[in-house]
């Protein structure tokens, strides 16, 4: 819950909530506010509605807004060059696993010193929470223009169970490539100077993803839908980690299995209140049948 | 009898044009707060419950209670309104034009609302002075709670 309060959104009343985009510093996207007042937005991109986006706001910031462009003679900013540099070690990830000279041999490729590492106050956990920011950041333009594909009606809208496995599985399927050294970026993340932003990412996937489905609600549905779903993501990964089947058709069944039962878990917590009202009402009924026919306190 | 009831019509009446609008308000904020991908406070179930013993506990107090409450209210949340207007003004009244427009129309509905709580006796309230305040602290801490939780 501790990255709930570090995701830096105003709460509050209404009013508070609805006026976060002063004051956000990182967390769940605006992007959708953007579109509302005609900002062009590259997909894709995460998105800081403060124009004042300071380097202070970078540094506790786990995912930033990337450059786009060729890798530059020189860096424009700290910020390009960091992020150039993880990109580019994220190429030795499978050889040296997550650690400080898998980033040395990134720096080596940009003609850089591997002094460089120095930079990086979190050690690895900088260049495991860069990848897993840009897979958040490739899931949320996968979403977005499946969302504005069902928009100009050249695709279907999926239902939501549907929608939300196969969002869980695109995401989980952005891991496979490193699915050998995953076990050891899964613990850096678990660090205690790693947890929040970790906690922050997987806050933002699933916010995404239910967004994406459709899910409108204001209430404490939010907080609940959100708590299951991280609940499966989690221990789907954990699934995928140690599946050895064909295509990982295992993990993905598991995942197909674990959607349902949320969706029916749903539907009956649902069914049983309309039926307790139901109920309710019925009690309620006959006990003023009752008060009726004895003539107890009868007003005249 | 018929004098109380015809008079208790007319407040009836009042506070239902009122609550009217702030259901409203209520809903173009569920908008607002979907549309912005704003995290909604925790404590809603809570404010929920106890909006609705605030008001069903001035109502025993009679009519001048229950627009004691409403004064006391309005107040609170039009300071709120005017702090979140001025914040925007502050930083981008053009990027922010909507939504200002949407915040200064409330908060003079809001308004509105007190000066009609006045209008009908709420001054006669018991212990007017002490009802208002304590109902405004618990306004004021209400909205700084939800503002970080």
């Amino acid at each position: 819950m501790a990255a709930l309060w570090r995701c830096g959104l105003q709460r509050g009343l209404r009013i508070a909530t609805a006026l976060s985009c002063g004051g956000i510093r990182r967390g769940l996207r605006t992007s959708a506010y953007l579109r509302m007042v005609g900002v062009d937005q590259q997909p894709g991109q995460y998105h800081h509605t403060s124009q004042t986006y300071t380097a202070a706001q970078e540094s506790s910031s786990s995912c930033h807004s990337e450059q786009h462009g060729e890798k530059a003679e020189g860096f424009e900013s700290e910020e390009e060059l960091r992020q150039q540099l993880l990109s580019a070690a994220l190429e030795f990830v499978p050889h040296f696993g997550w650690s400080m000279e898998a980033i040395a041999e990134g720096a080596k490729v940009l003609d850089l010193s591997p002094a460089v590492t120095g930079m990086f106050s979190h050690g690895p956990g900088d260049l495991v929470l860069h990848f897993v920011c840009q897979c958040n950041k490739q899931l949320s333009g996968q979403l977005t223009e499946q969302h504005q594909q069902v928009q100009t009606g050249q695709q279907e809208a999926k239902k939501t169970d549907r929608f939300v496995k196969d969002a869980v599985e695109a995401r989980l399927r952005m891991v496979i490539p490193y699915i050998d050294t995953w076990p050891q970026a899964m613990s850096i993340l678990l660090l205690p100077q790693n947890i929040t932003e970790s906690l922050s990412s997987l806050m933002n996937i699933v916010d995404e993803v239910w967004y994406y489905a459709g899910d409108r609600s204001t209430d404490s549905n939010w907080y609940t839908k959100r708590a299951i779903l991280a609940g499966i993501y989690n221990s789907t990964e954990l699934v995928l980690l140690q599946d050895t089947s064909p295509g990982y058709e295992e993990t993905w069944n598991f995942l197909k299995n674990r959607v349902n039962d949320a969706v029916n878990m749903a539907q009956s917590v649902k069914q049983v209140g309309s039926t307790g009202k139901a109920l309710f009402q019925g009690f309620v009924g006959a006990a003023v049948t009752l008060k009726n026919l004895s003539g107890v306190a009868q007003n005249r | 009898p018929t004098e109380g009831s015809a008079i208790g019509y007319k407040v009836a009446s009042v506070v239902e044009q009122m609550w009217d609008q702030e259901k409203q308000h209520l809903e173009k904020f569920n908008e607002l707060i979907v549309d912005h991908r704003v995290r909604p406070t925790l404590l809603m179930p809570f404010w929920n419950v106890a909006g609705f013993v605030l008001g069903a506990g001035t109502a025993l107090l009679g009519k001048e209670g229950a627009m004691a409450c409403t004064v006391a209210v309005e107040e609170s949340i039009s300071q709120h309104y005017n702090n979140q207007i001025r914040m925007l003004m502050e930083e981008d009244p053009e990027r922010h034009k909507e939504l200002l427009a949407v915040l200064k129309k409330f908060r003079d509905e809001e308004m509105e609302h007190h000066d009609t709580g006045l209008a009908h006796d709420a001054e006669m309230a018991p212990a007017y002075s002490l009802l208002k305040n304590i109902i405004q602290a618990g306004c004021k801490a209400a909205i700084y709670i939800s503002e970080r939780i």
